[in-house]
C-alpha cells in the first residue's frame, strides 16, 4: 500500500487525475477507446474470416492488416499505463483488473497461434478462442468501474 | 431549438419506464456500456478494417471479397444504437444537453452521409471483377474521412462523462474523472 500512496502522490499521478486538460484522463480514456476498437475489432475481424464470413478473402493475406492491429494493442499498452498511474490503487486492488489482463494475455498468444495454424488450416477452435478473449477483455475492462474496492491508497 | 429539446428530453424521460428501471438496477447500465463498447469494437473492425484496405493497406485482398465484412461491422452499429437508446431513455438530460453527445451524433449522421456517398459515386468502380488492387482516390478519400469520423465517434461518446450538465460529484460539471452514473 506504501507504494500506492507514493505513486499517487507524484506530479504525473496528480496530472493524470487532477487536470483540467482534456489531453489529461479524458484524452487518455478516449485513447484507450480508439485501441481497444482497432486490437479487439482486427482480431474480430480476422476471426470471422476464419469462421466463414468473406470467404474469397485469402485467410493468410489478412494478415497484412496486424499492424494496424499492433498500433492499437500498443496505443492500449501505453494509455493503459497512464490510466494505471491515475489510479494504481483502483486498478491493482480489484481481481477484475487481472482477469482483464490474462483475457488480453491469452488474446495476444492466441494471434501468433492463429498465424502459425492458418497455413495447415483448422484455426476454428482459435478464432472461436481469440472471440472469446478480446470480448471478454473489453467485458472486464468496462466493468473495472463498477468494481473496484478502492479508489485510492487508504480508502 | 432550446423548446424542442426540452421536449425531446420529456418525451425519451416517460417513453419507456421499464427500461429505465432496468438500467438503474445494479448491473444495467454497467451492461449494457460493455454491449455498446463491443460493438464499438465490430465497427471499427471491419468498417475501420475495409477503409484501412482502400487507403492501400493488404492490396492483394479484392475490394469486393472485403466488403463481405461490412454487414457485421453494420450489425456493431444496430448494437450500438440499441445500447446506447438504453442510456437516452435513462438519463435523456444527460445526453441531449451535452455538446460532447451532440458532436457524436453529427460525426454519426456524417459517418452515414460519406457512406451512402462510397455507394452513390465509387463503389462500383473499386469493386468490379477487373478492379484495380489501388481503390479509385475518391474512395481513398471517403475511406480517410470515414476513419477520422468513426475516431470522432468514439472520442465524443468516450468524452460524454466530462461535459455533463448539472452537477455530478463535488467538483460540478466540467471535468469529472470519477463520475458514475448517478441514481
Amino acid at each position: 500500500m506504501n507504494f500506492l500512496a507514493w505513486l499517487e502522490s507524484t506530479a504525473a499521478s496528480e496530472w493524470v487525475r487532477g487536470s483540467p486538460s482534456l489531453f489529461a484522463f479524458p484524452g487518455i480514456l478516449s485513447a484507450h477507446t480508439v485501441g481497444m476498437g482497432l486490437a479487439a475489432g482486427i482480431n474480430a475481424a480476422i476471426a470471422l474470416r476464419i469462421l466463414g464470413v468473406a470467404p474469397n478473402v485469402s485467410i493468410t493475406e489478412m494478415k497484412r492488416f496486424l499492424p494496424a492491429m499492433w498500433f492499437g494493442f500498443w496505443l492500449n499498452f501505453v494509455s493503459g499505463i497512464g490510466l494505471l498511474i491515475g489510479y494504481p490503487t483502483k486498478a491493482l486492488t480489484n481481481p477484475d483488473f487481472y482477469l482483464k489482463l490474462a483475457l488480453i494475455a491469452g488474446g495476444v498468444w492466441l494471434v501468433g497461434r492463429i498465424q502459425e495454424r492458418i497455413e495447415g488450416g483448422g484455426a476454428r477452435r482459435l478464432a472461436v478462442a481469440s472471440l472469446v478473449c478480446w470480448g471478454g477483455a473489453i467485458t472486464a475492462g468496462r466493468l473495472l468501474a463498477y468494481t473496484y474496492r478502492h479508489l485510492m491508497a487508504g480508502r | 431549438m432550446a423548446n424542442f429539446q426540452v421536449a425531446l428530453v420529456h418525451w425519451l424521460a416517460n417513453a419507456a419506464p421499464p427500461i429505465a428501471e432496468f438500467m438503474r438496477s445494479k448491473w444495467g447500465w454497467p451492461m449494457a456500456e460493455s454491449i455498446h463498447f463491443l460493438g464499438l469494437s465490430m465497427l471499427v473492425g471491419c468498417i475501420g478494417l475495409f477503409d484501412l484496405r482502400l487507403l492501400g493497406m493488404a492490396k492483394r485482398i479484392p475490394i469486393a471479397a472485403l466488403h463481405k465484412l461490412i454487414p457485421w461491422g453494420l450489425l456493431g452499429f444496430a448494437i450500438n444504437i440499441t445500447s446506447g437508446s438504453l442510456f437516452l431513455l435513462t438519463e435523456p438530460d444527460q445526453y441531449i444537453y451535452n455538446p460532447s453527445f451532440q458532436f457524436k451524433v453529427l460525426f454519426i449522421t456524417l459517418a452515414g452521409a460519406n457512406a451512402l456517398t462510397f455507394y452513390a459515386t465509387t463503389y462500383g468502380r473499386a469493386t468490379r471483377p477487373d478492379a484495380p488492387p489501388d481503390a479509385p482516390r475518391t474512395a481513398k478519400v471517403i475511406a480517410a474521412v470515414s476513419l477520422s469520423l468513426w475516431i470522432g465517434v468514439i472520442v465524443c461518446g468516450r468524452l460524454l462523462t466530462f461535459f455533463r450538465p448539472g452537477d455530478c460529484g463535488p467538483a460540478g460539471p466540467g471535468v469529472i474523472a470519477d463520475c458514475t452514473p448517478r441514481r
